[in-house]
């Protein structure tokens, strides 16, 4: 990681309403940003002039007044004629979604309107500050479980019989010698997994561990970032590049060193999918 | 038994304030009932002993509301803030609003009127006409009032550092109406300390700022008896992120701020006090934002009582404005607020307010559309005439769990009361930041709750739609600052400049002296047309800018 980002968050013009301002300063500081907020009532030149002598590598300007339209593209214009024009500009506030085009149009990078969350603000400077630090969200969700065994047959009626769940599934994943049962569970899985040559991974997890607990599965939203972040992050893998799995998912496996011995698996469902 | 005696007693003697109140203000109905035909009585009493920390309503400590009879013999008035773009357009807004059946006008003014810019100050640019009405000169507030009778509607203005000059333009139309001062009803908010708290329209220093304060208590109290003052006010304070007790405990510190002012300028506390008063937010916990006015109204009568010796009983009645919590509304389906407001609207009325201002569905969005101004209006309406909760005295006293919340929020209201009076007062408090980092801290954990989802807003991190619906949005015209600024150039060229001038003078002079009251000499000044920003931009080169903490 390169130097910290730098960030003016500035109150243009006369409102006073500095809740979402100050939210906003903090929860990038959270991110470790360094944030200067100019306070009230700055005109258009004060912040331009803020930003240049300040260095930062993006303003981000809010207003609740009604005074977005004239005062954001001011902003902009002031920074382009001090030679300043390629520090971002974003905005926030009451916006109503009919002038954020003619903002996006005067210049203005990206307008978060109210209720959009830090997080996402923050990942987004990130990224507009520096494109290859491309930000990777959080795992969503436990994709499934997945439970090695002998026989589907004989192992599902506990899942089936004995608790009651409803069996949604089973199919063959040629690239991995198992056949899986996908059994629903709330918005998780469980997939029982039986070996189905001898050369399967979970012919030789049976054949030293027997059957138990194989893997948790994560569901993330764009699984070649994640790998790549990983790689960055030193995390040993199993899969160094996405593979394909059941339901036309792409996954990969982090090494079960990395993680308490636990064997996770990355999965990303095609986009428009039930997952 | 001595406490029965006791009791009967104090129920002969609110019977009878009772009697005195219905002969002036007879109930709305002969009799109350249900839709069952159950009878519904005035008040509902526990049967053992009548507790003293709640008493009866009207009597002290005011925690079941400070008029005997209440909502029975008139609902609270439903106040609507409104005000944009021109004079002439708000006015329209007024009237139509008078006709919808609101009972009081309420003041937005744009923030260049509110902070003393004129229109044409560079100050000034896009902001004209936004947030509020813009008001120049004496002649925008003609127009503002056109067709108002002054002395039947009562008028709020939620103005504050140049509150002096815009009470002084409404009783100068009052004048041209030929209504007396004494006559002239309405309020000013006038309350500076949480402007420098929360809201952002400072424009002097504390010391001056509390000066021109106290010279509106000491006028009015001569000229303008009927006339609110201030508005003290937490609803500010709640919106910038605070919870519902400090916003009680910071409103009730900033009331005792202007009290001590007040006191320490010569004035007497019956003088004055009977004209404080407060306004508060509505927000979404209910039994928490009843239970918070009811705290709220016993904590100042105590305070006003024991701590300052008041001894009119209307020194000590905590009379409150309400309005339902701007920053709940969502963005995101913007219908899903009128249920909010509607509640909100409910725990005020059940905490016993004397006004209220509804928030309409599409304000997290731009100001409201007239259709949705009027669902607005008519969600009180609502809650007044068809519910029923209006037809006893303060329905929720002798629950355990309001009654509860009601002492645990006046212990740490009080605590907080503490904290403030070692750091020196609240005036102290607001210089060294101190409320607003109390503030600043609790709307980043409401943020943080939010976003981790402990904290559900439904439709926003909760229930959200793929695709958001955008309702039609109320546009302010472009072209209005343009014209405003061309109505203030004709109106300087028309007034005779000689004799504003020699009122800005007089203002100048009189400033410089810290004993003297400005009131009449801003009032000689807005009577010959001088402009907001003129009488300002003399006050701010006598007592300097407030630059924030």
């Amino acid at each position: 990681m390169g130097k910290k980002i730098r960030v003016l968050v500035a109150k243009p013009g006369l409102d006073g309403h500095d809740r979402g301002a100050l939210v906003i300063s903090q929860a990038l500081r959270d991110h470790g940003m360094e944030v200067i907020y100019t306070g009230l009532r700055q005109s258009p030149l004060q912040i331009a002039q803020a930003a240049i002598q300040e260095d930062v590598d993006v303003v981000g300007l809010s207003s609740l007044s009604g005074a977005h339209r004239t005062l954001f593209p001011k902003v902009v214009e002031e920074l382009e004629q001090r030679g300043a024009g390629d520090i971002p500009v974003v905005g926030g506030g009451v916006i109503p979604s009919v002038d954020i085009p003619y903002l996006l149009e005067k210049g203005v990078k990206r307008i978060f309107t109210s209720g959009s969350s830090t997080d996402l603000l923050a990942n987004y400077i990130k990224e507009l500050v520096d494109p290859q630090t491309k930000p990777v969200m959080a795992p969503k969700k436990i994709a499934h479980i997945g439970i090695a065994v002998e026989s589907i047959e004989q192992a599902s009626t506990f899942y089936l019989d004995s608790l009651g769940l409803q069996l949604e599934g089973v199919e063959e994943v040629q690239s991995e010698g198992v056949k899986v049962a996908f059994i629903k569970i709330g918005e998780t899985r469980f997939e029982l997994l039986e070996p189905i040559n001898e050369e399967s991974p979970i012919r030789k997890f049976l054949d030293k561990k027997g059957e138990g607990l194989h893997h948790i599965a994560l569901e993330v939203d764009d699984i070649h970032a994640r790998l790549e972040q990983l790689k960055v992050n030193g995390v040993a893998l199993i899969n160094e590049e996405a593979k394909l799995g059941a339901h036309n998912s792409q996954i990969a496996f982090i090494h079960p060193n990395a993680a308490s011995k636990v064997l996770y698996e990355l999965c990303q469902y095609p986009e428009g999918s039930e997952s | 038994m001595g406490l029965d005696k006791e009791n009967s007693n104090a129920n002969e003697r609110w019977e009878k304030a009772v009697s005195k109140a219905t002969s002036r203000f007879p109930e709305r109905k002969e009799t109350f009932t249900t839709s069952s035909n159950i009878k519904v009585d005035r008040l509902y009493q526990p049967k053992e002993e009548v507790n003293e920390e709640l008493g009866y309503p009207g009597e002290y400590p005011f925690t079941r509301g400070i008029q005997p009879t209440m909502y029975r013999s008139r609902f609270w008035t439903m106040r609507q803030y409104a005000g944009f773009g021109s004079a002439e357009e708000t006015n329209k807004r007024f009237r139509y609003l008078l006709e919808q059946g609101q009972t009081g006008l309420s003041v937005a003014f744009d923030l260049p009127t509110q902070i003393g810019y004129d229109s044409d100050d560079v100050m000034s640019e896009g902001e004209v006409g936004k947030v509020g009405v813009a008001i120049d000169t004496l002649e925008d507030m003609e127009k503002l009032l056109d067709g108002i009778p002054l002395d039947k509607v009562s008028t709020s203005m939620t103005i504050n550092a140049p509150a002096s000059v815009l009470l002084c333009m409404y009783l100068a139309v009052g004048e041209k109406q030929g209504v007396p001062f004494e006559k002239i009803t309405g309020t000013i908010q006038n309350d500076i300390l949480k402007e420098y708290i929360a809201r952002g329209t400072y424009i002097f220093p504390p010391k001056p700022s509390m000066r021109l304060i106290t010279n509106i208590f000491e006028f009015c109290n001569q000229y303008v008896p009927k006339f609110n003052t201030i508005s003290i006010s937490g609803y500010h304070i709640r919106e910038a992120g605070s919870n519902a007790v400090q916003e009680v405990a910071f409103t009730i510190a900033n009331g005792m701020a202007y009290v001590d002012a007040a006191i320490e300028s010569g004035l007497k506390v019956d003088d004055f006090a009977p004209r404080l008063a407060f306004f508060f937010n509505a927000h979404n916990n209910f039994f928490e934002e009843v239970a918070k006015f009811r705290a709220a109204r016993r904590i100042w009568a105590k305070i006003m009582k024991e701590h300052y010796q008041a001894k009119n009983p209307k020194s000590w009645k905590l009379r409150f404005h309400t309005q339902t919590g701007g920053s709940t509304l969502t963005a995101q389906q913007p219908d899903n607020n009128i249920v909010r407001v509607a509640m909100q609207a409910l725990s005020a009325v059940l905490g016993g307010t004397q006004s209220l201002h509804t928030n309409s569905r599409d304000e997290a969005l731009s100001l409201p559309t007239e259709d949705s101004a009027r669902i607005a209006l008519r969600t009180q309406q609502i809650i007044a005439h068809e519910s029923g909760v209006a037809d006893t005295i303060d329905p929720l006293a002798g629950s355990y769990y309001v009654e509860n919340l009601t002492d645990e929020i006046e212990k740490e209201v009080n605590n907080y009361l503490d904290r403030i009076k070692e750091i020196g007062g609240a005036v102290q408090a607001v210089e060294e930041g101190y409320m607003q980092r109390e503030i600043q801290h609790n709307a980043y954990e409401i943020q943080k709750n939010i976003e981790k989802e402990e904290e559900i807003i439904v439709g926003l991190n909760k229930f959200a739609l793929d695709e958001e619906i955008e309702p039609d949005l109320m546009k302010v015209d472009e072209a209005l600052e343009r014209n405003q600024i061309e109505s203030l150039t004709s109106i300087k060229e028309k007034r005779n400049n000689e004799k504003v001038n020699e009122a800005l003078a007089a203002l100048r002079e009189n400033a410089k002296d810290e004993h003297s009251n400005l009131l009449p000499f801003i009032l000689d000044a807005v009577r010959v047309y001088a402009s907001v920003g003129e009488i300002c931009n003399i006050l701010r080169e006598e007592f300097g800018e407030y630059k924030g903490v």
